[in-house]
This record gives structure tokens, C-alpha cells and sequence, in this order.
């Protein structure tokens, strides 16, 4: 090696890696890459904030998540009580109605979201962690096991997600786990014993989605100089692909992951809605309509509007979130 | 181009074919008494176990994997077990249902997303396009059954210009359909106008930043001549792998918009089939959404290639 300089962007600082022995090169050289990397995450935090899409989606979802975890101290009735009158009309004490047992509309839209805001991002999580699993191996070994496992996405994606996921749930139903330890979490979570199983099955659902998108980034990275560097120095594969990879696409991960909340919600959402997710009492919005769709034709459109709106304004906020972070990390 | 195409059929048969086991494994991975679910829980055990004997569903997994593999083949998924009827007999109705308002979806959406998608590309980075790139996010990712319930609301309830049923009566006239299904068709061109758009701006820009229509406008040939034979004829390519994907879906993944609607198609066939567990119409009419998607996605690849010299020099090779 002779005069090797390894200069990095936007600092002034050079490494001088002919004097330095080995091993402290090398840790020179990955401090300076940590420090990099803490003040990009700066820089791209603050073209975040000043993004009005941003703005807009975080307001919208912090309001929804504060009546996720406060519903029941801020909701002006209980949302589980039928005790006024069924299908009254919007106005008055009922801001927006009552449905068709008396249960306070508002109170229901509002407590709605708890259910929606815990399946949805955590299936989401449970998904791009197993997808970037899954996309990782398919991108670095090709060959064999990506041919493989390419097919089986592939006949996946043949079929529509909510189609997929009805025959799961349909399957699997929704009993009262067996387990201990799982009907303890969910009673900590109160949660009831549909939501688990609508978690797991959104989660399976969309990882090979996941893996697809990884195993495109994965593909662009891996004939690069620093890849090929490191097989040279004799690293493994796997420290190859969890190290020296996976840091150089962060970026498209944490865009799908916010992409993949958005589209949780809207599958959770539509599950619940065709009768197999979420199941009463709980005041699921797409449960919601789903009671009361059929009333709309008697213009009884309340129940129905109301948990639709919510639902809309919940998907485009996390929509602009995804779409900003995307924005910023494409500059 | 023919070694293409009969090279997409034949990994298109794989994908079916995996497609089938997916939708066996699912309907099969816990143990279900068909019977059961059938006759309901008052139905005492020799009947249950007699009927599970007619159907089959008492044999072993792999008999009856076999059995689905065979129908896979020859088409034949037999009778359904909850109305005994032939399974092509029931389908053959929501089949053409759904291809209906799939269709008139299609017609509405395409055209406008197309046209959008220009029209933004061009004014790109202004008010008007950011408008229509936000109207495309909004649309694509808010649940069809939602976009529906309120434009149900609005124009069914509200107005009371469309009517909130879709399923009109036979013997209506295609015009009277078209009014009844419009409601319907609108709530799935919001969604798909979102995708279309968004990917037709995209892939114009791309198109208008490229060496060829930079040397179209130098050599002076007039706007109209430049965005209609070289930016729309490159443009169109992506646009139209997503068309064609959204045609699969289309018609199997808007159960949501026949249920607001009580639309009955391949969609709400499905949903009733999942719930009464008649696995020979659940895999009968999952297959044909299978085939659909297939369908559409191996025609859109034929026009693109047609579209564009380099594509199809891409597929010879």
C-alpha cells in the first residue's frame, strides 16, 4: 500500500492510513464513519422538520396516538356503554350520533384507534425485520436459494394481500390463545384474542414484499468496491452482509418501513371490515363500518362516515411521513 | 419473441402452481372438520363423519393435494360442498361481474391517471403538481371500502344522484348498469388513479430529461410531436406493468368495494367461500384471479415490448 489517503466527505480531516498500524487504521477509519453517519441523521432530521407534508402527517398522528393511550380518560362517554338511544343523529350531546346500540360514535371512533395503532406498527416492525432477513441472503447468494425463494414471492404477490389474509384468518380464527404467557401480554396490552393472530398474519404477509424491496438494494450494494474489499480482508458473509451492508441501506429500509405501517393500517383496516380481523366489542373502525354499511341505504350515514374519515386521515398522515422520509433520503 | 413469451408461460404455470399449494397449505395447516363447518355444531357425529366421507376431506393431506393438483390440470374443481352445484357454474356469474366493473374502472381511471401524470411531470415541482402527486397518495392509500362508504355518503346519501346498491336487477338496461355500477367503479379508480399517476409522472420525467427529447426539441419539431412520439411512447412502458398489475387485483382484491356496495363478484365468492370453507370454489376462484394476474401482466410485457425497440431487443436475448 503505498500513499493511500482515505479522505471523507464534508470534513476537512484526513487519514493518513500508511502510518498508522492495522488495527488502529481500521478503527480510525470506522470512528470517523460513526461520526458521519451521527451527523447525516442530523442533517436529514432537520430537512424533515421543515418539510409541511412531514408537519401535517406527524400532527395528524400524534392526535390519534394520544386517544390511543388516553381514550379512556378523554373520550366524553364510554365507548363501550349502550345505554342512549340507538341511531341517534349527529348534534346535541352526540357530536357525531350514536350506532345501532347506543354506543357514542365519537367516544367509539376515538378508543378505535388504540387496536389499529398497536397491530399495525407492530406487524409492520415483525415484518421488516424478517424481510430484511429474508432480503439480505437473497441478494448476497443469489443463485440458488434467490431463484427459490424469488418464485415463492413471486406467487405471492400474484394474489391480492386482503385476499391472502382472509384465508389465513379464516383458517387460524381467533380463539382465546391456550398460553399463559400470551394471554397475560394481551391482558396488558388490552387487547382482545383476534388481534395477536391479525398481527402475525400482516406480519407474514408482508415480509416477502419486504424481502423484494432489500434484495433490490442488496444487489445495487453488493459488487461495490468496499464489499469486495472486505471479502479480500477475509471478513465472513454474514459479517459481511450485517456489518458492511445493512448500514448502506438503512435509508430504503426505514422508507419501507413507513410505507409498510401505511399499508398495514389499510389491511388491518379492510380484515376487519370483511368480518375476520379484529372482533367486537372492540371499537375497530373498520369493525365500525362494518356494522353499519348496510344502514347507509336508510340515510343512516353517520356510523359509517365518521370511522371512515378517521381511517383516511390516519393512512394519509402516515403516508406523508413515508413519502417525507423518502424525500429527504433521495437528496 | 415467441422463446419469451413461451418462457413467461412457462414460469407462469410455476407460479400457479405455487399459488394452489399456498391457498391448499393455508386452508389446510390447522385441522378442520369440513363437515363440521358444513352442518353446524348440532349435527350429530355419523352425519358429520358420512359427509366427510362423500367429499373426501377425510382422506389423507397428500390424496388430497393430489386431487387439487389434478383439478389444476384439467380445470375441473368439481361440485362446491356447501350448494353441490358445479364450481364453473357458480363462478361463471361473478366472474363477469367482476370483469365488468373492473373494466369500467379501468376505463375511468386510465385516461384521466395518464393525462395527470403528464400534465404534472411537465408543470413539475409547482403548485399543480404538487397537488396532483399529493391527490395520488391520498387516493392509493386510503382501503377501498373506505374511499367507497364515503363517496356512498356523499353522492348516494347526501345527493342521492347514484343509487348506494350496486346489484341492480336483471334485465336492466347497460346504461341504467353503468349508473348503478358507477358508484363502485369511482371508489376503485380513486385507488388505482393514485398508483397510475404517480407512476406515469415519474416515468415522464424521466422521459422528458433523456437525450432523445432533448434532441427532438433541438431539431424543432413542434411540443405536441415531441410528447406524443418520443416522451408518451417511452413513458408508457412502466405505466403500463402497473396498469396491468392493478387488472389482477382488480378483480379479486376489491372485496371491500363489492361488500359496501353488495356487489356480487369474484370478490364476495371468495369471502363467502373462505368463511363456509367450500375449499373446491376457494381454490377454483383463486386460481382464476391467479390467472387473471398472469394474464395481464405477460399482455402488458407483449405491448411493451411492442412499444419500445429496446425491450423487445432485452426479450430476444
Amino acid at each position: 500500500m503505498d500513499e493511500e489517503l482515505v479522505s471523507t466527505p464534508g470534513s476537512d480531516q484526513v487519514v493518513d492510513l500508511s502510518r498508522s498500524g492495522p488495527v488502529t487504521m481500521q478503527m480510525t477509519v470506522l470512528q470517523q464513519a460513526a461520526v458521519e453517519r451521527k451527523q447525516a441523521r442530523r442533517e436529514r432530521w432537520q430537512l424533515l422538520r421543515r418539510r409541511p407534508g412531514f408537519l401535517i402527517g406527524a400532527g395528524i398522528s400524534l392526535f390519534w396516538v394520544v386517544c390511543a393511550v388516553l381514550y379512556d380518560r378523554i373520550t366524553p362517554f364510554d365507548p363501550f356503554d349502550d345505554l342512549s338511544t340507538p341511531l341517534a343523529r349527529p348534534g346535541g350531546e352526540h357530536w357525531f350520533g350514536t350506532d345501532q346500540i347506543g354506543r357514542d360514535v365519537l367516544s367509539r371512533v376515538m378508543a378505535g384507534s388504540r387496536d389499529v395503532l398497536v397491530i399495525a406498527p407492530i406487524s409492520a416492525v415483525i415484518s421488516v425485520v424478517t424481510g430484511t432477513l429474508l432480503g439480505l441472503v437473497m441478494g448476497y447468494y443469489r443463485g440458488l436459494v434467490d431463484d427459490v425463494l424469488s418464485r415463492i414471492v413471486e406467487a405471492f404477490l400474484a394474489l391480492p394481500v386482503v385476499l391472502v389474509g382472509l384465508l389465513a384468518l379464516v383458517t387460524f380464527g381467533s380463539s382465546e390463545p391456550e398460553n399463559g404467557f400470551l394471554r397475560w401480554t394481551l391482558k396488558i396490552l388490552t387487547l382482545g384474542a383476534s388481534e395477536p393472530v391479525v398481527v402475525i398474519v400482516v406480519a407474514v404477509l408482508f415480509t416477502p414484499i419486504v424481502a423484494r424491496t432489500v434484495r433490490a438494494a442488496v444487489m445495487a450494494e453488493r459488487d461495490l468496491d468496499y464489499v469486495t474489499s472486505a471479502r479480500l480482508r477475509g471478513e465472513t458473509n454474514l459479517f459481511i452482509m450485517t456489518r458492511e451492508i445493512l448500514p448502506n441501506i438503512v435509508g430504503p429500509i426505514v422508507v419501507e418501513l413507513t410505507v409498510r405501517i401505511g399499508y398495514a393500517i389499510f389491511t388491518v383496516a379492510t380484515l376487519s371490515f370483511l368480518g375476520v380481523g379484529v372482533q367486537p366489542p372492540s371499537p375497530d373502525w373498520g369493525l365500525i363500518i362494518s356494522d353499519h354499511y348496510s344502514l347507509m341505504n336508510g340515510g343512516i350515514w353517520w356510523p359509517t362516515l365518521f370511522p371512515a374519515l378517521a381511517i383516511a386521515s390516519l393512512v394519509i398522515a402516515v403516508n406523508l411521513i413515508a413519502d417525507s422520509i423518502q424525500a429527504v433520503n433521495d437528496r | 419473441m415467441l422463446p419469451y413469451i413461451l418462457r413467461r408461460l412457462v414460469l407462469a404455470l410455476v407460479t400457479l402452481w405455487l399459488l394452489a399449494t399456498i391457498v391448499f397449505l393455508v386452508a389446510n395447516v390447522l385441522p378442520n372438520d369440513v363437515g363440521r363447518t358444513i352442518l353446524g355444531p348440532f349435527a350429530p357425529q355419523e352425519t358429520v363423519d358420512a359427509l366427510n366421507a362423500e367429499l373426501g376431506t377425510d382422506d389423507p393431506m397428500l390424496a388430497q393435494y393430489g386431487r387439487q393438483m389434478k383439478a389444476l390440470v384439467t380445470f375441473d374443481y368439481g361440485d362446491s360442498y356447501q350448494s353441490k352445484r358445479p364450481v364453473w357454474g357458480i363462478l361463471s356469474g361473478p366472474l363477469w361481474r367482476s370483469a365488468k366493473l373492473a373494466f369500467y374502472a379501468l376505463v375511468m381511471t386510465v385516461p384521466i391517471a395518464v393525462a395527470a401524470g403528464m400534465f404534472a411531470a411537465r408543470k413539475r415541482d409547482r403548485l399543480s403538481d404538487r397537488t396532483i402527486v399529493l391527490a395520488g397518495l391520498a387516493s392509493s392509500s386510503i382501503p377501498e371500502f373506505v374511499t367507497g362508504s364515503i363517496l356512498a355518503v356523499v353522492f348516494g346519501v347526501a345527493f342521492g344522484w347514484f343509487p348506494v346498491l350496486a346489484s341492480f336487477p336483471p334485465g336492466t338496461s347497460v346504461v341504467s348498469q353503468l349508473r348503478f355500477l358507477f358508484l363502485p367503479a369511482l371508489s376503485m379508480s380513486v385507488v388505482y388513479f393514485g398508483y397510475i399517476a404517480r407512476m406515469m409522472r415519474a416515468s415522464t420525467i424521466r422521459a422528458l430529461e433523456a437525450d432523445y427529447t432533448r434532441t427532438a426539441v433541438m431539431k424543432g419539431l413542434s411540443q405536441s410531436q415531441v410528447m406524443r412520439t418520443h416522451v408518451l411512447r417511452n413513458a408508457m412502458g412502466p405505466t403500463i406493468s402497473v396498469i396491468s398489475v392493478q387488472v389482477g387485483y382488480l378483480f379479486g382484491g376489491i372485496i371491500g368495494v363489492e361488500k359496501v356496495f353488495n356487489y356480487n363478484g369474484l370478490g364476495q365468492t371468495v369471502l363467502i367461500a373462505a368463511k363456509a370453507k367450500d375449499l373446491p370454489l376457494l381454490q377454483a376462484s383463486v386460481v382464476i384471479i391467479g390467472i387473471v394476474y398472469m394474464l395481464s401482466t405477460l399482455l402488458a410485457d407483449i405491448v411493451i415490448a411492442w412499444l419500445n425497440p429496446r425491450a423487445r431487443l432485452e426479450l430476444g436475448s
